[in-house]
């Protein structure tokens, strides 16, 4: 055998390793959601799935009404990613490719939101939407974390590795400073919109503190609180728990599917801009 | 285009604007705005008061028991409405604290922990309504212990006790069976201790499940001595009582009769699975028993506490809420109706015990018929009345807003004493300065 | 915090970015069309309570008022032993589990990149997978797994003759299971990022360096890593912000127990204020984290800013 096979089987065989040791949790939160909660105490506890699932599938649709959250989740999930992602697109372009007074300052406000813990900014930014009036909407779950500095920090960062060039070219070309945006510079660096896409959905999918203080009607909660509902003093539903969290992963998985596409759309848009 | 100076100006005025606009929506709320306002007080009104909306937080089977007594309450009293809702128990306090910090987005009602509810009276004393006038009457009537929870230190009734934890060892009767040792004979925890160490010679058996992080037995040995974390506003977890629980558990520890498990799942999965043989616990653990260890009907049984001597307390208590009206609330009375409606009733605190296992703090309530019932899970033994007969006698402690930091701070010496082998009298002597130190109080040790 | 806002100037160092400038543009307004809509919402939503928590690390509550105690809350910080365990375990996080972390997810990226590797989209979906469990889930299935009698990992190193490790109680095995459940959670993510940079990076460099005779782990390593600085740059220092701001894990695996060996600043601060109710010293706490990330940030950017051409 050549080295190369064999540095490729090796590869292999490290890749599917780590993927054993991704999985099992995932494994066994799926077993978990096919029994009952008492089972689930037993020792060792089950490694093979059992026969609960519709009782817990119904009792999540029942106790939670679990259809209604999910869609509310994807509801918000969706306007966020939509907004954000083109907000952080946009200023992480501005930040790498224009010069302009206050852009230190900018860039630095971008990163001190990173960097301040947000437990401690919660109450005074629940106050804010209180005194709009914003308790229990959906926009004052979205609109406080539109801007959000870990997109715009990817996107500068992608961005910098975007050839000047070809945004000069362009211009001499007689595009607009939009134009080069969205048909130049963005199809550039998809691969990193597509991370962009895929993050910003999860990070709002499943984001829980936030709407957790700002929701308070049973018909507006997302998925995270409908779980955290299923905590109680002395009775944790942890069949339910293990159901809705294994069910949650799946629309990331989708989005997650349709956009790491971009990935490999990237080569293509690399060979164009070459 | 324009000039340089032209740009600059409008870009000034354009973050002034959004400035500007910040600040407006921000207001004048700069710190807890509401806290400074002295706390409303409530006093009788007719029954054309009880009207409108009234929401209420709860959680879990609390929350199931609210939703389903409501209607009734809005069939009583026409052109009200009830509106329940859970916000789950894990994050409630994160919720509730914003709420009360930032003077706004609270429900007119909440439900909330006794101990917890202590703390939240001392950093907000002004959040919650003054229910002493209506309440007062009640005081009798209900667990003194409880009772001690919904009060501030100025005697202030701030709240109506629901539910209470008084406690008790459960047992399992075969493993004791197995081992010869008899539960009416463990008197004292030197009994327990030496019962503990039978069974384990005879059955391989652990004697008790502890969480090595956040273990409140040390606490529920304190009550049971008539003390909490603080004695007369000094911090007290240095007192002999104090020391004698933390040798109790070292002992425990030492002679390998702990299990340990991290977490509430842990435990629970520790006793279904048989790695404990006793749970010296609040009586809503039953719960927990007949929910998720149905299989192990017949084999559970309940003894009071075991005393630090001879025909001392043998009970303490752990857990249990109330329900308070929040001073943020525009509907005071119909807030004050439905919490009376639900708590000092001795109908709807026996339903709530049958349907929900909601232990009445209402003692009232615990002469129901329904207390006394044998139960075929504990092998024929009315444990309910086990606990109703040591309700009464649960010793009410003091509370401080520090109780959090002192109990975090205990959780640790307990982890140094008994995971580490440490001294128990030093650890603690050590964690009450500490906790002085945090606190700027003295220690009473 | 001052010192941040010079650092743009520095950052035109980063090799693939210091093409010459269209100079003309250099007091234009046009960024405006690009920057504006965040920097309003920053404004306007992040103006306030960033100067309110400012604020309210100088203040104290004190029967049921807040008052203004000057530095009282900052000075408390030298006497409390708790912070500075936190801070040592930051420190122990930082040196060892993100470097670490890194690497891997280097290393992953660059297999998950490779043109002879299939399923790719399964692979990194796999890789990928535990940044996106919920918290809830996440704390759940980490206590079955790592339960001292009969969890899943002490039963597989009991059944291969290791025997038991006390996962959880123990002050050092508590954190390597917090290191470990960090690294689980997030190489993946990492990867992905990385691999965003990889793919971005033209094929014809990759044949560039193969004709050149180059073999794959040293394209890798001379051509490709110096590529990706800027997005190196980028996971460190989210990374190191998340080892600051560290709370997930240590959070729902073991409280910061015990005994405070995996405990962390922002776990503290939100003991400090959420169960404690001090929100002036838990708002002191966490703008000394911001100081902190704040240096330790800097230090990244001229380390991997400019280091090593």
């Amino acid at each position: 055998m050549s080295p190369r096979i064999l540095g490729r089987a090796g590869a292999y065989l490290v890749l599917l390793a780590g993927a054993v040791v991704s999985l099992v949790p995932f494994y066994w939160m799926a077993v978990a959601a096919t029994h009952d909660t008492a089972d689930l105490f037993r020792s060792p506890p089950p490694f093979m799935p059992g026969g609960a699932l519709m009782d817990n599938l119904s009792r999540l649709q029942s106790e939670h009404h679990f259809g209604r959250v999910v869609a509310n989740s994807l509801g918000v999930a969706v306007v966020y990613t939509v907004l954000s992602s083109l907000i952080s697109a946009m200023c992480g372009y501005g930040l790498a490719k224009y010069r302009f007074r206050g852009r230190g300052v900018l860039l630095g406000v971008v990163l001190a939101t990173m960097m301040i813990p947000m437990q401690v900014l919660l109450v005074p930014l629940f106050q804010m939407m209180a005194n709009l009036g914003w308790t229990d909407t959906y926009q004052a779950v979205i609109l406080p974390f539109l801007a959000n500095a870990f997109g715009i920090f990817l996107m500068r960062q992608a961005f910098l590795a975007f050839p000047d060039e070809l945004i000069e070219s362009a211009r001499i070309d007689g595009a607009g400073d939009l134009r080069i945006f969205y048909q130049v510079v963005l199809p550039g660096v998809r691969p990193q919109l597509g991370a962009l896409v895929i993050f910003t959905f999860t990070s709002q999918w499943n984001s829980f503190i936030w709407p957790l203080l700002m929701l308070n009607t049973e018909e507006k909660f997302t998925v995270p609180i409908a779980l955290n509902q299923m905590i109680g003093l002395s009775h944790v539903d942890y069949s339910g728990l293990m159901l809705g969290s294994f069910a949650a992963t799946l629309p990331i998985m989708v989005v997650f599917f349709v956009f790491q596409r971009q990935f490999v759309a990237g080569l293509l848009g690399g060979a164009v801009k070459g | 285009m324009h000039t340089n100076r032209m740009k600059r100006t409008r870009r000034s005025v354009l973050l002034a604007g959004a400035i500007a606009a910040a600040v407006a929506v921000s207001g004048c709320a700069a710190g807890g705005s509401s806290s400074k306002k002295a706390a409303p007080s409530l006093t009788a009104g007719s029954a054309a008061d009880i009207k409108g909306d009234v929401t209420v937080w709860s959680w879990d089977t609390a929350a199931t028991a609210l939703k389903r007594l409501a209607p009734e309450f809005e069939k009583q009293h026409p052109g009200t409405k009830i509106n329940v809702v859970d916000i789950g128990y894990d994050n409630a306090y994160d919720k509730i604290t914003v709420g009360l910090k930032s003077g706004k987005g609270l429900p007119d009602v909440t439900t909330v922990e006794g101990p917890r509810f202590q703390s939240f009276l001392g950093s907000f004393p002004n959040g919650f309504y003054d229910l002493s006038t209506l309440a007062g009457k009640y005081k009798d009537q209900f667990n003194q212990a409880a009772w001690k929870t919904a009060t501030d230190e100025k005697g202030r009734t701030l709240g109506l006790p629901w539910d209470s934890g008084p406690v008790g060892v459960f047992y399992r009767r075969d493993l004791f069976q197995k081992a010869g040792v008899d539960p009416n004979s463990i008197n004292t925890w030197d009994d327990y201790v030496k019962a503990g160490e039978q069974v384990k010679a005879k059955t391989g058996t652990k004697f008790i499940s502890l969480d090595p992080a956040e273990d409140n037995t040390f606490s529920m040995m304190l009550q049971q001595q008539g003390q909490g974390l603080f004695k007369d506003g000094k911090v007290a977890v240095n007192t002999p009582q104090a020391v004698k629980a933390m040798t109790v558990l070292k002992q425990l520890s030492d002679k390998g009769l702990v299990d340990w498990a991290r977490g509430w799942d842990a435990n629970v999965s520790s006793t279904k699975t048989g790695k404990s043989a006793t749970t010296p616990q609040a009586v809503w653990w039953g719960g927990t028993l007949t929910g998720e260890m149905k299989e192990m009907s017949g084999k559970w049984g309940v003894f009071p506490l075991p005393a630090f001597e001879q025909g001392g307390v043998r009970t303490s208590n752990n857990g249990g809420s109330l329900l308070t009206v929040t001073s943020q609330t525009k509907n005071p009375k119909t807030a004050w109706a439905f919490t009376e409606f639900m708590l000092a009733n001795t109908a709807n605190q026996v339903s709530m015990l049958k349907n929900e296992g909601l232990f009445p703090a209402f003692l009232p309530a615990l002469k129901d018929p329904f207390i006394a019932r044998p139960d075929p899970y504990y092998g024929g033994q009315a444990v309910n009345k086990v606990f109703a007969d040591l309700s009464s006698s649960v010793p009410p402690i003091e509370y401080t807003k520090d109780g959090a930091k002192a109990r975090e701070l205990v959780w640790t010496a307990f982890a140094g004493v008994a995971l580490r082998g440490k001294d128990p009298k030093a650890t603690l002597d050590s964690t009450a300065k500490q906790i002085a130190a945090a606190t700027g109080r003295q220690t009473a040790g | 915090m001052a010192a941040l806002q010079t650092e743009p100037a520095k950052l035109e160092s980063v090799p693939v970015a210091d093409a010459p400038r269209p100079r003309r543009r250099r007091f234009s307004l046009t960024h405006w069309w690009f920057t504006g809509p965040a920097t309003v919402l920053f404004v306007a939503f992040f103006a306030y309570p960033l100067a309110a928590s400012l604020y309210q690390s100088f203040t104290a509550d004190q029967d049921g008022a807040t008052v203004f105690v000057g530095l009282r809350q900052y000075r408390r910080m030298f006497q409390d032993p708790v912070l500075a365990e936190s801070l040592v375990n930051t420190a122990l996080l930082l040196v060892i589990q993100v470097p670490v972390m890194i690497g891997l997810a280097l290393v992953l990226a660059g297999v998950l990149n490779a043109s002879w590797l299939r399923f790719r989209g399964g692979w990194r979906l796999v890789y990928f997978l535990p940044a996106v469990t919920t918290l809830v889930a996440y704390s759940v299935v980490f206590r079955v797994l790592l339960k001292t009698d009969g969890g899943m990992v002490n039963q597989l190193l009991d059944g291969i003759g290791i025997g038991a490790v006390d996962w959880l109680n123990n002050a050092t095995w508590a954190r390597i299971s917090l290191v470990l459940s960090i690294t689980w959670r997030w190489t993946g993510y990492n990867a992905v990022i990385l691999l965003a940079g990889l793919q971005a990076i033209g094929r014809e460099q990759y044949e560039a360096a193969s004709i050149d005779g180059a073999g794959a782990v040293t394209t890798f390593v001379r051509v490709i890593v110096p590529q990706l600085r800027p997005v190196i740059l980028f996971c460190s220092i989210t990374s190191t912000i998340g080892t600051l701001q560290l709370f997930d894990e240590n959070y729902v695996l073991t409280r910061g127990g015990p005994d405070n060996a995996t405990m962390t600043p922002v776990l503290y601060l939100y003991k400090v204020g959420f169960d404690q109710m001090d929100f002036g010293y838990a708002a002191a706490i966490a703008w000394v984290v911001v100081l902190l990330i704040g240096l330790i940030s800097l230090i990244q950017f001229r380390f991997l800013g400019r280091g090593s051409r």
